[in-house]
């Protein structure tokens, strides 16, 4: 803790960042593009390099500048990249009509979000640097639980799964002061990537299987 | 050395398969390995009698008794897939089904898969348990998915996106945990993340915080064990994969994940005042077994009927863990044992259905499969008769054990409740089973020259069923004891 800004401005900014996110989270939620949606995505990803960033200059920590890096090339450009030219292999432009209207969406998130706080409150006394950051954590959880239910798409419910990974690790990064274990982050970010190309084949063959990518379409197997 | 080859073994063979054209070379390669890693199980048991615990690379890889049963299991199972698995693909094959490309991902992914859950039980720190679950789930919804049939498709996204959903919660407890370990110190950098060195300073966490993050791991890592309410992809996953990964799924990827939960139950309950960590596993068990029950007795379909028993099974070791007596946990572990040798059975007996008659429906299967195809029925009615809980099984005996530890603990409400379960899925298997096996056949069906098929598969789990069951050894009761113990822990 021996920088030359305080750690205010430190925590502050992290605040900022963390808000960023969950900003980018209800865009997303009441978005259709699917390409703005992976846009979406790619900058939400970007906020979350940005505090690990903050985090690391803080507490000097090599380790935390690595996971950066890791976020960076992994979720702001690859990862993006590649849903990018999925979405054009597929051919689809936009969701259709979700199962809640827009204003309906906003207001559900607007009540997780609360949930989200109210879940976190009993946590926010710790002292330390973006202690407050498992409200908006939890929140990104609860909205991303919800855009995945509320889209029908294959490739908007793969941007859910992703959104619900950012938020765990705003946690990782935020909560646990110097972030996880090195192999740990390394294990997660490969854990990511793969898990991303294998649901890429998967909407892919589902694509060619159903001539849809509409996962309510999904629905022979019951009981 | 001896973690390090059980881990590598599989992998080695994943790569080799990945490289060599031959069929026949990669069902010899799959065998192979896993009976090697069978033997290193076995010798790894001896290891931790005599030692307790075995680390490796600066206790990066950990065994203690509870997980050298686990490899036992997993291995176990693993060398009666491979030996199941080669007749299986090349019917299928024959029968046009699969292509050979498709059969070649699934010699490559099954090490891979069971490479991941090895990695669960012998990874000592949480961050890396949580990162070969996820291996374990993305290696094992390409094998759900590779018939590339409509429904096979669906039942992969549908197992993907709820194993995703699930691990990610799983990863959110971890991170809490983590947090709540760091908590303890000042905020300052905790030493490793790994379980054994947890354990020792439990005591001091952040008891809320330890709470908020046992019930994301018991959502999380409940799911990938098929827990209800978020079982809803398990039977149509275990439906759709080729029998041979069913049999994986079924007989030890659900119980690695219940270890998973077991290791977060045991560090959850050094922590003061939070004992709630078990009745909430004797909830979610309670639960899968009452729903599964009904389930069982309104299947149309013979391995979504079989995935449904399984999901009784997994309830029922989640639920005896949660009364935490050391006889229920022994009887617990027990059963993990015996249903890992009985499931795949049933699931191969149900492929060998499924490729002579083109269908998993009971109405087709129709009445008398006795008479066509008689040795696949004696190995099922075996299997059957032991899932059931009959004897001389010994899920008999591990089940009369659970519910006699409950009754001894006085916790007689609970033990009634585990009972009727148990008799309502005894007689849902009964009802189904006896529609489609004995009986004389309406359509006359020629007897095909596939009798014999899987035989060297079933015939070594339900041969160790039998021998198990009757003659327990001193080296593996001496184990189990020591796992319970574990699981127990000093609370």
């Amino acid at each position: 803790m021996n920088s030359p800004l305080s750690t205010e401005i430190g925590s502050q900014l992290i605040m900022l960042f963390a808000a960023l996110m969950l900003v980018m989270q209800l865009l997303l939620v009441v978005q259709r593009m699917l390409l703005t949606n992976v846009r979406l995505f790619a900058l939400q990803s970007l906020m979350l390099t940005a505090i690990a960033a903050v985090v690391a200059y803080y507490y000097n920590a090599t380790h935390v500048y690595i996971v950066a890096v890791l976020t960076l090339v992994g979720k702001v450009i690859f990862l993006p990249w590649l849903l990018n030219r999925l979405v054009r292999r597929i051919n689809i432009v936009q969701e259709i009509e979700p199962l809640f209207n827009a204003p309906t969406s906003m207001l559900i998130c607007g009540g997780l979000t609360l949930l989200g706080y109210l879940v976190a409150r009993p946590f926010t006394t710790l002292h330390k640097l973006g202690n407050n950051t498992l409200a908006i954590a939890i929140t990104l959880l609860l909205t991303g639980f919800f855009l995945m239910i509320n889209r029908r798409k294959a490739i908007s419910q793969v941007l859910a799964l992703l959104t619900i990974e950012n938020g765990v690790m705003l946690a990782a990064v935020a909560l646990t002061t110097y972030g996880m274990p090195l192999v740990v982050e390394l294990g997660i970010f490969f854990d990511v990537m793969v898990a991303v190309m294998v649901l890429g084949i998967l909407v892919y063959r589902i694509r060619e299987s159903f001539a849809s990518m509409d996962t309510s379409k999904l629905d022979q197997l019951k009981g | 050395m001896l973690l390090t080859p059980i881990l590598v073994i599989p992998l080695a063979a994943a790569l080799a398969c990945l490289l060599v054209p031959w069929r026949r070379l990669m069902e010899w390669i799959n065998i192979l390995a896993f009976a090697a890693t069978l033997a290193l199980g076995v010798q790894l048991l001896h290891e931790v009698l005599a030692h307790t615990v075995v680390t490796e690379w600066r206790e990066f890889f950990y065994a203690d008794a509870l997980s050298a049963w686990m490899v036992l299991l997993i291995s176990a199972v693993s060398l009666g897939t491979s030996l199941y698995a080669g007749r299986y693909f090349r019917r299928d094959l024959a029968a046009g089904v699969v292509t050979a490309g498709r059969i070649k991902e699934f010699f490559v992914l099954t090490p891979l898969f069971a490479t991941g859950m090895l990695l669960v039980v012998l990874a000592n720190n949480l961050g890396v348990m949580w990162f070969a679950l996820e291996a374990t789930a993305l290696s094992s919804v390409l094998l759900v998915a590779l018939y590339n049939r409509k429904t096979s498709l669906e039942a992969a996204w549908k197992y993907i996106m709820l194993g995703g959903l699930g691990l990610a919660l799983a990863l959110f407890g971890t991170v809490i945990t983590y947090a709540a370990a760091v908590g303890q110190g000042g905020g300052g950098r905790l030493p490793s993340f790994n379980w054994s060195h947890l354990m020792t300073v439990a005591a001091q966490f952040d008891p809320g915080l330890m709470k908020l993050a046992f019930v994301f791991v018991l959502v999380g890592y409940g799911t990938k064990a098929g827990l209800a309410p978020m079982h809803t992809w398990l039977p149509d996953a275990h439906s759709e994969a080729p029998s041979p990964t069913s049999a994986m799924l079924s007989g030890v990827s659900l119980k690695v994940a219940i270890y998973a939960l077991i290791s977060f139950n045991i560090l959850t309950a050094q922590c003061p005042g939070t004992g709630y960590s078990r009745n909430l596993l004797l909830g979610f068990g309670l639960f899968s077994m009452f729903l599964a029950a009904p389930f069982i007795l309104v299947q149309s379909n013979l391995k979504r009927m079989l995935a449904y028993s399984s999901l009784e099974h997994v309830g029922l070791i989640c639920a005896a863990v949660g009364l935490n007596t050391p006889i229920t946990i022994f009887g617990a572990l027990l059963h993990m044992g015996y249903h890992a040798l009985t499931k795949p059975v049933l699931f191969f007996a149900a492929g060998n259905i499924h490729q002579t008659f083109h269908t998993l429906k009971f109405r087709v299967i129709g009445p008398g499969v006795v008479k066509v195809l008689p040795v696949t029925v004696l190995f099922m009615g075996l299997a059957a008769v032991a899932a059931m809980g009959l004897p001389p099984f010994g899920l008999f005996y591990s089940e009369l054990t659970v519910l006699s530890g409950g009754f001894a603990a006085g916790r007689t409400f609970i033990s009634i409740l585990v009972l009727m379960a148990l008799i309502a899925a005894f007689c849902g298997i009964l009802k189904q089973l006896t529609r489609i096996l004995p009986g004389a056949r309406k359509v006359e069906r020629p007897n095909d020259a596939t009798a014999w098929d899987g035989v060297p598969a079933m015939g070594l789990l339900v041969g160790g069923l039998l021998v198990f069951s009757v003659w327990f050894p001193d080296p593996l009761l001496q184990l189990i004891h020591q796992a319970a113990g574990i699981i127990k822990g000093k609370s």
